[in-house]
């Protein structure tokens, strides 16, 4: 088979073509790989690559969806949003969420990964990765329900574990300075797997010659890990460290659903929680400031893309070096 | 050196177990006696009281979510199917102009920040009159990047022969795609199939803002105006958020080394 395909490598040129290269034939060619690509091409223009032109239209433009005219304003939304005290505590949360739930996913992953890593040559290891796993496919809403039990001060969980350690019992979610902390242990639960699972196929491209040499020569444990495991895992641990951050400025569904009892709108309490997701969504859908919902939008655009092109480039050239 | 070993048997046990307790808990207190809730110290075994079920069931209009759900999923489903193979086939065997800008645009999806671009898309499906239907909530996730190149690297491995052949014998390009080509790649099948109906039953977000009417929702969404309006009865809310979980639950018991390992990129078990 990897004969047959070496005839054809890059650029893809199917065997009829390259026998009959007629102008004609060409043309044909195009217009089959043109209705082939159609169907998934109109879905990414429309949804994704026409909205994300349109982003830059609207947020240099005062607009309303509901009126036709709209006026020029240049960076005049900009200014507006740099006046709303609401956007820097927005900013300010984030950074905040994102400076501490990153490295210590990240760190959590490793370690878990490094633990999996020796049980999967055991039995039942796999059953310990899947559920490690697990959180990450469940559905945001229908798990946030029960950490919103488990984070009820009276008769929570999380309560009942900081009496039984004698901690002092904490306020949770209706707490100023605990709520964000909350959707941080819970997005922790959801995503922690996926970069364990990611970390571990990460150790298992280290060719096996390497720490079987590595073994002879005596190391183990910690000195295992700082000469053999760490170094090797620089590039994986900068991917990962990159995806939890593009992951985790976007958080959205467990702030809404856990933060937004009964009692009052999401982002909650005294808009500790109100990331700049959360504030687009708000600004946008519940005060149709479109204008000002697609400044902050643009803000946001800019910071991810950065992330990701340098994720982007630290993946095609360190990771999976196989 | 075997203390370090029984430590790390313990904490592989252990770990894991911590991992599921949010999912048991929601289990316990579905079918446990009303107020187990609030009863300390908590109850830890379920008493299989499937009343709350039956009731959130036949009493609620939670068939029509589900209904919703398992629609909208199989129907992403069977696009992302279709509008892969297409894609993935002319990717992989047909050289035609513009073939690079294709492949580059294709990329370029996963890298748009989703939670940047909500508001001009909501604008598009305003001015396309698609706002609180259906199709709002399957066309865009019709076409998927990752799922293209599965397809693509897939395609590229048969071998030049068989379609030389179905060519001959006067085989159609749409033919040879869905009766020789893609049965020939039931790993990427597989996979897209997982990956899309993970991604499709857990939408939330999406929903939320492009439907207002609740005969469209699907459970996600019902589920959080259900939590902000019954935040007491908890037997009713984890009843509901049971029903949204399981057939994530069921597929994923079936199917978890394939999910896994389709996450991860690549084998995780060490080779030599």
């Amino acid at each position: 088979m990897a004969q047959a395909r070496s005839l054809t490598q890059n650029p893809p040129q199917s065997a009829s073509a390259a026998r009959s290269d007629s102008w004609g034939t060409r043309i044909k060619t195009s217009i089959l790989g043109y209705g082939l690509i159609l169907p998934s091409l109109l879905v990414f223009l429309t949804f994704f690559y026409g909205p994300a032109i349109f982003l830059a239209y609207i947020a240099f433009f005062h607009w309303n969806i509901f009126s036709a005219n709209s006026t020029f304003v240049g960076l005049g939304n900009f200014l507006k949003l740099f006046h709303q005290p609401v956007f820097w505590q927005s900013l300010l949360n984030t950074a905040y969420y994102v400076v501490v739930l990153v490295p210590v996913t990240a760190l959590l992953a490793l370690a878990l990964a490094l633990l999996l890593r020796e049980g999967l040559s055991r039995r039942g290891g796999g059953i310990s990765r899947a559920f490690i796993f697990l959180p990450h496919v469940t559905p945001v809403v229908a798990t946030s329900i029960i950490w919103v039990w488990i984070f009820n001060p009276q008769f929570g969980l999380a309560n009942t574990v900081l009496h039984f350690l004698h901690l002092p019992a904490l306020n949770w979610l209706e707490s100023v300075h605990w709520a964000l902390p909350s959707v941080m242990v819970y997005t922790l639960w959801h995503s922690v797997g996926l970069y364990t699972v990611l970390f571990l196929a990460g150790l298992a491209s280290i060719p096996r010659s390497v720490i079987e040499a590595a073994t002879t020569d005596g190391a183990h444990g910690w000195r295992m890990f700082k000469r053999v495991f760490w170094p090797m895992l620089g590039p994986i641990t900068f991917f990962v460290v990159v995806l939890a951050s593009i992951n985790t400025m976007q958080t959205f569904s467990q702030i809404y659903t856990l933060t937004g009892g009964p009692h009052g709108g999401a982002g909650g309490p005294a808009f500790s929680t109100t990331t700049d997701s959360l504030l687009i969504y708000q600004t946008a859908f519940l005060y149709l400031h479109f204008s000002l919902a697609s400044a902050m939008s643009i803000i946001l655009f800019i910071l991810i893309m950065t992330l990701t092109l340098i994720q982007k480039w630290v993946a095609d050239r360190f990771v999976f070096y196989r | 050196m075997r203390n370090a070993f029984r430590l790390r048997t313990l904490l592989l046990i252990v770990l894991p177990v911590l991992f599921f307790i949010p999912i048991y808990w929601t289990f316990v207190i579905a079918v446990g006696y009303h107020g187990a809730a609030y009863h300390l110290p908590p109850v830890w075994t379920p008493l299989f009281h499937w009343g709350p079920i039956i009731y959130v069931l036949t009493h609620t209009h939670w068939p029509r979510y589900v209904f919703n759900t398992v629609g909208i999923t199989a129907a992403t489903i069977v696009l992302v199917l279709f509008t892969s193979a297409l894609a993935g086939y002319a990717l992989a065997e047909i050289p035609f102009k513009g073939h690079s800008l294709y492949f580059l645009l294709v990329i370029g999806v996963m890298m748009l920040p989703q939670q940047a671009l909500l508001v001009p898309q909501y604008v598009v499906l305003f001015h396309l009159h698609m706002l609180n239907t259906y199709a709002a909530m399957v066309i865009p996730f019709a076409a998927n990047s990752s799922s293209i190149f599965l397809f693509r690297q897939f395609f590229k491995k048969i071998p030049v022969s068989f379609h030389e052949i179905a060519r001959i014998e006067g085989v159609s390009t749409l033919r040879y795609i869905f009766r020789v080509a893609m049965p020939l790649a039931k790993p990427a099948v597989a996979t897209s199939v997982l990956l899309t109906f993970i991604a499709a039953w857990n939408q939330f977000q999406w929903p939320l803002i492009m439907t207002n009417s609740p005969q469209i929702q699907p459970i996600e969404l019902a589920l959080s105006h259900y939590m902000q309006t019954y935040e007491a009865n908890w037997r009713e809310l984890a009843s509901a958020a049971l029903i949204a979980l399981s057939p994530i639950l069921i597929v994923f018991a079936f199917t978890q080394k394939h999910i896994v390992q389709a996450v991860a990129g690549g084998d995780l078990n060490a080779k030599d």
